[in-house]
């Protein structure tokens, strides 16, 4: 099938688990035309003027949901943030009634960020709008994903046959999960390693594999992509202590340098700098972190253009 | 008044009874099984092709009633039994208030006279409260017709409250039913712990929570030397667990539910809240052992754990929902499906599991076939296709993770003391 041919098969953007290779695809090559937007001096296409989008977020979040603002608006569509910081059933208001009631005012997208797993799922089920998940729970975060497999793709020129470590806590990162679908999808060899208690048990039944050991996963490592440590982790018994985590398991440059030498640092913020990761190499010569921000903006401008417009090409994006 | 249930496959586990032939019933009670009973007088039903068994037994049902009425009460729920096939129910009481005093239990035994169509027992708390701190009117409780002790709807964290009950409940000769599920280990799990739930990112609850907490269970039991019931095992190990315990004979007997028997975690890919159940469905390996456990006896009984919600509180988040759903309607059509049309168990076990197996372990009279005892029967037809349909339950809760599933077999009469009081999916009181 030639990519003029593929378009986005499904309604809604919940996951990179089902998602063809062939629509990442799509969504990549669609975000390098758009990242063109976002370095001119006016950044406003009018590609999806007379849209509305809601960023329906139950979950703090900067970086996404600027990026998903931002996005919507240098494409021209209204863009509106509804910000909860508690579940809706501890409001009383269910969410089947929250979702009814954003659809009923008429918008296009709900991007929603929901701490329950299966949220983004449960609003597809229910809400006629396209629902984008900007993630749900530990479950999937598919927009972090393909802006992951985009920065690497724009410094390795590639994704099939890299090898991809992902170090930290995997037990509880959405991000982890869309990574390691999306790459496996696109020919990449992934490796999970930290802890134990934050490894899920069984994960390695799903053909990845998983380390205790650091050093054995970033071994000859094209890419390094490390998680976020919450500290609430620490308090809860998971690890002993901040301390004892960043000797064992953060990245350092000692250990960056069992990587190949031209290796990736990526992260997807916000960094503890001492715990799971160095200061002096989170922006240092290997660092993609800066760049993955825009290119999330680029990735997610991409998606929305492709959800509404139902783009089986990517002239409209001039 | 008389019935005759004629050229029916009777299976009756208690004597090892599978023939062909006729029931007669008189005044309800059973006045004849035969291979030809007399037809003077009496009402026929033709049962050829049909199979005949005593009134099935659930020993695990929560009716919610006092407190929770909007789940169910006892109206709908012992509809929803006869539905199912069931003539005599056994309810937990985990309601609000839970049923920890003689008073409640006597006040929902007169109730089940006027609102109630099949037999109810009441199965009253351990614990005051069900609180797990001070042990219960247990005594006063059994004197007023409790057939049973339990704190289900959770775990007994209190390893001394569970001996003190123990030895306690067993004086009067009666279980202590478990839910035996380590919550420190199972703590904030929403599913199995397992590849599925790695994937969906969902905290697990591992099997090892309540492979523990049946050791404990049954070292307790084994200690006081008394009858404790190990109710819906999910468990690999447990199962195991018991085993062992059983040959070195400890007073322990279990329970599985149908959809432990017939489902896996897998079922949870798609956030369904119908399939959030505690303990949760297990992986495939878990299944494959409690069918190994009710074919060689380690599981004495199939009980449903029907335990219905109101629609909206199923309609949730799947970390919000509540766990469980209703089951009475459906256990012997997915039973039948699962387990005898695939060969794994023949009738008479799964007979013996849904009748027999659950009325010995509460002691009662019932589950057994014999002349002048009262009548309760049910009639089965094993080849009868059907799909679920939730809207059409007579219970309450209108969710089952069965919905729309095709099944083979169905209970088409249910006779409580000589009344047929459902035909053909239709309850007539």
């Amino acid at each position: 099938m030639s990519k003029a041919q593929v378009s986005l098969r499904k309604k809604d953007i919940l996951g990179l688990e089902a998602m063809p290779a062939a629509e990442m695809e799509l969504i990549l090559d669609t975000a390098k035309e758009m990242k063109n937007i976002i370095d001119r001096d006016i950044k406003k296409a009018p590609t999806l003027r007379g849209k509305a989008i809601v960023n329906l977020f139950f979950e703090n979040s900067t970086r996404t949901r600027t990026s998903f603002e931002l996005a919507g608006k240098y494409l021209g569509a209204d863009v509106i943030n509804i910000s909860t910081s508690s579940s809706s059933v501890a409001k009383g208001e269910s969410l089947r009634d929250t979702l009814l009631t954003v659809e009923a005012m008429g918008v296009d997208i709900i991007v929603m960020r929901h701490e329950a797993e299966g949220s983004a799922q449960f609003a597809a089920n229910i809400a006629r709008p396209v629902i984008i998940n900007a993630g749900d729970g530990a479950h999937e975060h598919p927009t972090q994903g393909l802006l992951d497999m985009f920065t690497i793709k724009q410094f390795k020129g590639r994704l099939a046959g890299l090898k991809v470590a992902i170090v930290g806590d995997i037990l509880h990162s959405r991000v982890a999960r869309s990574n390691v679908w999306g790459l496996q999808k696109m020919g990449a060899e992934v490796h999970l390693a930290g802890p134990q208690t934050l490894l899920p048990r069984e994960i390695e039944k799903i053909g990845i594999q998983v380390h205790n050991r650091v050093e054995d996963a970033l071994d000859q490592a094209d890419v390094v992509n490390v998680l976020r440590i919450q500290r609430e982790r620490q308090q809860k018994g998971l690890f002993p202590s901040a301390r004892e985590y960043a000797r064992i398991f953060g990245i350092n440059a000692k250990r960056l340098a069992l990587a190949k030498q031209d290796a990736l640092l990526m992260h997807p913020g916000p960094m503890n700098r001492g715990l799971e990761i160095a200061p002096d190499i989170a922006y240092g010569d290997q660092s993609a972190i800066q760049e993955q921000v825009k290119n999330g903006l680029a990735v997610r401008m991409a998606l929305l253009f492709l959800v509404l417009m139902g783009g089986t090409h990517i002239e409209a994006a001039h | 008044m008389k019935l005759l249930i004629k050229g029916g496959r009777i299976i009756n586990p208690a004597e090892n009874m599978d023939v062909v032939g006729d029931i007669l019933i008189e005044n309800g009670k059973i006045a004849a099984i035969g291979s030809s009973c007399p037809a003077a007088g009496a009402e026929i039903i033709d049962a050829a092709g049909l199979v005949v068994t005593p009134g099935l037994v659930d020993m695990h049902v929560h009716l919610r009633e006092p407190g929770l009425e909007a789940k169910e009460d006892i109206a709908s729920g012992t509809r929803a039994a006869a539905a199912g096939g069931f003539t005599t129910i056994a309810c937990m009481p985990n309601t609000r208030p839970a049923i920890d005093s003689s008073i409640v239990v006597a006040g929902l035994t007169q109730r089940a006279k006027t609102e109630g169509v099949v037999k109810l027992k009441i199965i009253g708390a351990l614990s005051k409260g069900l609180e797990g701190r001070e042990l219960a009117e247990i005594g006063d409780m059994i004197e007023s017709g409790a057939v049973a002790i339990s704190d289900d709807g959770g775990h007994l964290d209190s390893t001394r409250l569970l001996k003190t009950g123990l030895e306690y409940t067993g004086m009067f000769g009666r279980p202590v039913i478990t839910h035996s599920e380590d919550e420190g280990l199972a703590n904030e799990g929403f599913m199995h712990e397992g590849a599925v739930s790695a994937v969906l990112g969902l905290k697990g609850r591992p099997a090892v929570a309540e492979d523990i907490a049946v050791a404990r269970d049954i070292m307790l039991a084994e200690y006081a030397n008394a009858p404790i019931h190990i109710a819906h095992v999910s468990s690999k190990g447990a199962v195991e667990i018991i085993r062992q315990a059983k040959q070195r004979g400890v007073k322990v007997t279990a329970e599985a539910t149908p959809h432990h028997l017939t489902l896996t975690d897998e079922e949870l890919r798609t956030f369904n809240t119908a399939f959030k159940v505690n303990p949760p469905l297990r992986s495939a390996e878990h299944v494959a052992a409690l069918i190994d456990g009710l074919k060689d006896g380690t599981l004495d009984a199939i009980a449903t754990d029907h335990a219905p919600h109101a629609f909206e509180e199923k309609d949730v988040e799947f970390r919000y929902a509540p766990s469980g759903f209703a089951g009475l309607e459906t256990a012997v059509g997915v039973v039948l499906t699962g387990l005898y049309h695939t060969g794994k168990l023949t009738l008479p076990e799964i007979i013996a599991k849904l009748s027999y197996g659950p009325a010995k372990i509460l002691g009662l009279d019932s589950g057994v076939l014999k002349v002048g005892a009262p009548a309760d029967i049910t009639i089965i037809d094993t080849e009868y296709k059907w799909a679920v349909d939730c809207i059409k339950f007579y219970t309450r809760g209108k969710h089952s993770p069965f919905e729309s599933r095709n099944l083979k077999g169905k209970p088409l009469i249910t006779i409580v003391n000589g009344s047929i009081i459902m035909q053909n999916g239709e309850v007539l009181k």
